[in-house]
């Protein structure tokens, strides 16, 4: 039982961390990114590359981070500016389709160009035992990334004027225009971010096992259900409704079955959406 | 200070006001009055920026505003408080107050200064922003406004949803931030209360300005007093 529930936190974490990029988008604009898989997958495959040329895999995961985040600004300043200057259903519509499409030419292009590519970051050494169930450490390494990651996200969300203006956009964007934000800006420095964010999913997602090409749209889908259950915007939702998906995830998949799991959790964000649309910390 | 000319403005290509000109020198406090409907605040978003105007301009010191986007002038020094706040409900009062000075750090003696004017904000400042009354609510849209250290101070319709006796003590605030040199430009439908605080006032009718004067001379309109002031 420990077991799993230990298991559940380490895939909650993963499934927080790849949460968190989609909700903060979602939050600024209104905008869901069905791209955000693909963009996943696209750092991984940027990484595996660049190990192939025996570069430390530290700067070659920097390199992944940072050339989606590239991809994102410029995604944003675009694609994203067309669907901005929409308002309302129009622009969750537009905001849909061009990200969905979007995922189709990263995905396609992907699989084209490197059909059986896969990212496998191979973090060595015995397991660790926590509370007398040993764990790899690669799994250890990528929650301990995913909770850094939250930690540095909710200081710079809780305390830098900047982030205080992120929020201030996700609460009223009138009142935050009024005070002298600009929301397009924000919007393309938060893109930018959940690039990066996207970057740091396929380091840690390949570190307990191989991330491969077609991985996409399941990262999606995981993405989704985190970002409705959270609250839209909310960092510590995404990573609270992560850890409790991902625990009902291992222990659905423990006692009933494997299979059942991705239905449980579409139930979970469905049931959040009839009881609490707002997600857990959303407002 | 504030010069409008020939300024137009609408949605969806039909202009709510046309024709429009206005100006406010500094140290002065100028009320456009008019009815429900009669446009004053469209004219308002228009001069912020949140609406495009459709012709004329807007000068502020000089600099041409038209066109520009409300974030832009904001840090211009046009301060707009809309009749509907667009406060941030989720954060504190505080935090309301210190993203009013965005993107500076807020300095303490403009703090000071906005606790000084509005006591019961000291008082609350941990508060959420959405739990706080009509009227604090509306103190605190004001103080946040302050906080930038604007050159104009634009409000539209402050004593909406107020009590007639906060009413009068939120025009007194304004009354007392106008002795300390704040220029204010006020849309108001309550007449008599906007012309107690202005210098000067316009009078909006169809998206038009109809009329204009001093706060006596039209205090003493006949117009005036049968439209706004119920006099027969």
């Amino acid at each position: 039982m420990t077991a799993v529930v230990l298991d559940g936190i380490v895939l909650g974490l993963a499934f927080g961390l790849l949460g968190v990029g989609m909700t903060l988008v979602y939050g600024l604009g209104g905008v869901l990114n069905l791209a955000y898989g693909q963009m996943v997958v696209l750092a991984a495959i940027v990484v595996m590359l660049v190990m192939e040329d025996d570069v430390a895999t530290f700067l070659a995961a920097l390199a992944g981070v940072l050339a989606v985040a590239g991809v994102a600004v410029l995604l944003d300043l675009t694609l994203m500016r067309a669907v901005y200057r929409e308002h309302g259903e129009e622009r969750t519509l537009l905001g849909l389709l061009l990200t969905l499409g979007v995922a189709f030419v990263i995905a396609g292009l992907l699989t084209w160009r490197y059909p059986s590519g896969a990212l496998y970051i191979f973090i060595g050494g015995d397991p660790v035992s926590i509370l007398g169930v040993p764990m790899a450490r690669g799994s250890i390494w990528a929650s301990v990334i995913a909770l850094l990651v939250a930690a540095v996200l909710l200081l710079f969300f809780g305390l830098t004027t900047f982030g205080r203006g992120v929020r201030s956009i996700i609460q009223d964007e009138t009142g935050a225009r009024l005070v002298g934000i600009n929301p397009s800006f924000v919007r393309t420095v938060i893109f930018a971010l959940s690039g990066a964010l996207a970057g740091i999913v396929a380091i840690t997602q390949s570190m307990s096992g191989p991330l491969t090409v077609n991985a996409g749209f399941e990262l999606t889908t995981f993405a989704l259900i985190v970002t409705v259950v959270g609250g839209l915007g909310s960092v510590a939702g995404a990573f609270l409704a992560g850890v409790l998906l991902g625990v009902v995830n291992t222990l659905s998949a423990h006692y009933i079955g494997q299979y059942i799991t991705t239905i449980i959790l579409l139930g979970a964000a469905a049931l959040t959406i009839l009881i609490r649309p707002r997600g857990l910390l959303g407002r | 200070m504030l010069e409008v000319a020939g300024l137009a403005a609408g949605y969806l290509g039909e202009s709510v006001i046309d024709e429009i000109d206005i100006e406010v020198r500094t140290g002065e406090a100028v009320a456009i009055v008019g009815s429900n409907g009669a446009g004053k605040t469209t004219l308002f978003r228009t001069i912020a920026g949140l609406l495009p105007a459709m012709r004329g301009r807007v000068v502020l010191d000089g600099k041409e505003l038209t066109r520009r986007p409300a974030h832009r002038i904001a840090r211009l020094g046009i301060a707009y408080v809309p009749a509907e706040r667009h406060l941030f409900p989720a954060m504190t009062l505080k935090s309301n107050l210190v993203l009013g000075a965005y993107p500076k750090r807020p300095d303490r003696a403009t703090l000071e200064l906005v606790y000084d004017l509005f006591p019961r904000l000291k008082e609350r400042q941990r508060q959420q922003a959405g739990t706080l009354s009509g009227g604090e609510q509306q103190m605190l849209a004001v103080g946040r406004a302050l906080m930038a250290r604007p050159r104009l101070l634009m409000l539209d319709e402050p004593t909406t949803g107020l009590a007639p006796k906060i009413a009068q003590i939120a025009f007194e605030a304004l009354e007392g931030l106008k002795q300390e040199g704040m220029t204010l430009l006020i849309a108001e439908q309550q007449v008599p209360l906007a012309l107690s605080v202005a210098d000067r006032g316009y009078v909006l009718e169809n998206g038009r300005i109809r009329l204009s004067g001093t706060s006596e001379e039209l205090d003493q309109n006949p117009e005036v007093r049968r439209a706004y002031l119920g006099v027969v």
